[in-house]
């Protein structure tokens, strides 16, 4: 589960308040969309859940950590309980489809014979078994977002927060991209997706959380124009 | 760290070494040279301390005594002479052996000079040689005071050279050295810090995904080593060579063998795996360190 109570995130440069007084609760096995323009407050409150950063003030809980109070050498062990995918893919261009997928189960000291079970699956998942040998710099911009969303998913994650995941792709793969965060939620884990377009909330639906000007502005369900396709 | 991770990110620092091979080959050559200067540094310094010593040792204080010394007196100064705290030897040289040692030392075209001359004039000689040279002018006033001593003659001025030469060596050397290391730790751990700036990314990335601090470095320490290693292996190499040039150049010089005593300095072949293994790991321990510490701000993720 992720909780923020009261938070604020104060910056001292140019004395910006970049979230105020931000309560918010999202359950296990949800789907959520965070939306809002730019400058609302999207990265800070991300910045949060990865703890990249503290709150000024307020306390901020991500399966079962509190992440204002954790020492920085449980950070590491926080960070293997959540799968993270970034709008610019951020794979390593030195390793394969398959090392990268890999890379994390490493971390994690996964067994060998684990990570030859577990990467082709997941890579099979999202359909790239065909490409594991390849570098990311030889896939397409969608192709390399499945390898990100491949990587968040190896280590089995309660919870994968996508930051802007479609916005570096083409718009008719960017629901390809949405489908398989929704079919990961299928299988129990958390998601929470940041972006700033529309079109595909309204297409998905869902619990929409809206941030204005560092508040919740906006929380609650809306229905996709997907459902009963 | 199960052993197939292990292996795994030992073959990540050295395959990056490869990936990163502007980086690599810029810290390879910055090491290379930093180690080839400190190594010359060291080892003609030590050169230059043996061959003074070597000066030093050739430096006599010497003994005249009175011609008509009775043989016990003779057997008493010597082993006055020996007491001394800092002799080191003391050679007598008889009138007659003294009689011949001078005209071997002069021409033949002057030989005849030598029929004009009583061949007893010459006196009983003590040759001493000290341990330490500076002690060489309380030696003198200590032997001037013995009954029937003659004469003692000190070679002060060149002595004063030698003291006055080997302070200043030992001074500069000194200053050199730290100057030569203080700069290659600076600029190793520059070239490291552009190395790991390159791979910001990527240690972002790991950062992420929950990598410790520990697992994200060691490749990097294994790269940074591994480059330490190989830079060490060349500069001993360049050592080696410049090294016996620069002996074989004097070693031409009789007059600088015979002075100066350079027969007796540090030869290569001595020293040479001590240099290599010194080389090998003063270079990974540069390499690895330097990369190693150059790269905490990027950790603060």
């Amino acid at each position: 589960m992720v909780e923020l109570k009261n938070v604020d995130v104060h910056y001292k440069e140019g004395g910006v308040d970049a979230l105020n007084d931000v309560n918010l609760k999202i359950y296990d096995g949800e789907f959520v969309f965070i939306v809002g323009s730019s400058g609302a407050g999207k990265s800070t409150l991300l910045k949060l859940l990865t703890r990249e950063k503290v709150p000024t003030s307020g306390r901020v809980f991500v399966n079962g950590y509190n992440l204002s109070g954790l020492r920085s050498g449980k950070i590491p062990i926080f960070r293997r309980s959540i799968g993270m995918i970034f709008q610019d893919f951020r794979l390593i261009p030195n390793l394969t489809v398959y090392e990268n997928v890999a890379f994390v189960l490493r971390v994690t000291d996964r067994s060998s014979r684990y990570i030859r079970q577990r990467v082709p699956y997941v890579l099979n998942l999202v359909r790239l078994n065909e490409k594991a040998r390849a570098y990311p710099t030889q896939l397409s911009g969608g192709e390399q977002q499945r390898v990100a969303i491949a990587r968040a998913f190896a280590s089995d994650p309660g919870l994968i927060i996508a930051d802007e995941p479609t916005g570096n792709i083409d718009p008719e793969l960017s629901y390809e991209i949405v489908e398989l965060l929704k079919d990961i939620n299928k299988c129990g884990t958390t998601v929470i997706m940041v972006t700033h377009e529309h079109d595909l909330v309204k297409y998905f639906g869902g619990r929409i959380i809206n941030l204005k000007k560092g508040s919740v502005d906006f929380d609650d369900y809306i229905g996709g124009s997907n459902e009963g396709q | 760290m199960k052993g197939s991770n292990f292996s795994y990110l030992v073959k990540q620092g050295v395959v990056s070494v490869w990936h990163n091979r502007m980086m690599s080959f810029a810290s390879f050559c910055i090491l290379m040279v930093s180690l080839l200067f400190i190594c010359l540094a060291v080892l003609f310094s030590l050169d230059i301390g043996i061959i003074i010593g070597n000066i030093e040792d050739t430096n006599q204080i010497i003994v005249f005594v009175e011609k008509e010394t009775p043989e016990p007196e003779l057997a008493h100064i010597r082993d006055v002479l020996d007491s001394f705290d800092y002799t080191a030897s003391v050679d007598y040289i008889t009138p007659d052996k003294a009689w011949e040692m001078m005209q071997d030392e002069f021409n033949e075209s002057i030989a005849g000079v030598f029929d004009a001359i009583d061949e007893h004039m010459m006196p009983h000689t003590f040759t001493v040689s000290l341990n330490d040279i500076t002690k060489t002018a309380e030696a003198a006033e200590r032997f001037r005071i013995i009954n029937y001593v003659e004469k003692v003659n000190t070679p002060f001025d060149f002595v004063n050279f030698l003291i006055s030469i080997r302070t200043t060596f030992t001074v500069i050397g000194i200053a050199i050295l730290i100057a030569l290391v203080a700069v290659c730790i600076v600029i190793i751990y520059n070239t490291a810090r552009t190395s790991v700036f390159a791979r910001r990314t990527h240690i972002s990335i790991m950062k992420h995904v929950g990598a410790t601090n520990a697992f994200i470095r060691f490749p990097f320490f294994i790269e940074g080593m591994f480059i330490g290693v190989i830079a060490g292996a060349v500069s001993w190499y360049l050592t080696k060579i410049t090294y016996e040039s620069v002996v074989t150049l004097f070693a031409s010089d009789i007059m600088l063998l015979d002075v100066l005593g350079i027969n007796n300095i540090i030869g290569f072949y001595e020293i040479n795996w001590l240099v290599l293994g010194a080389n090998c790991l003063a270079g990974a321990f540069l390499g690895a360190v330097g990369t190693v510490f150059s790269m905490g701000k990027h950790l603060k993720v």
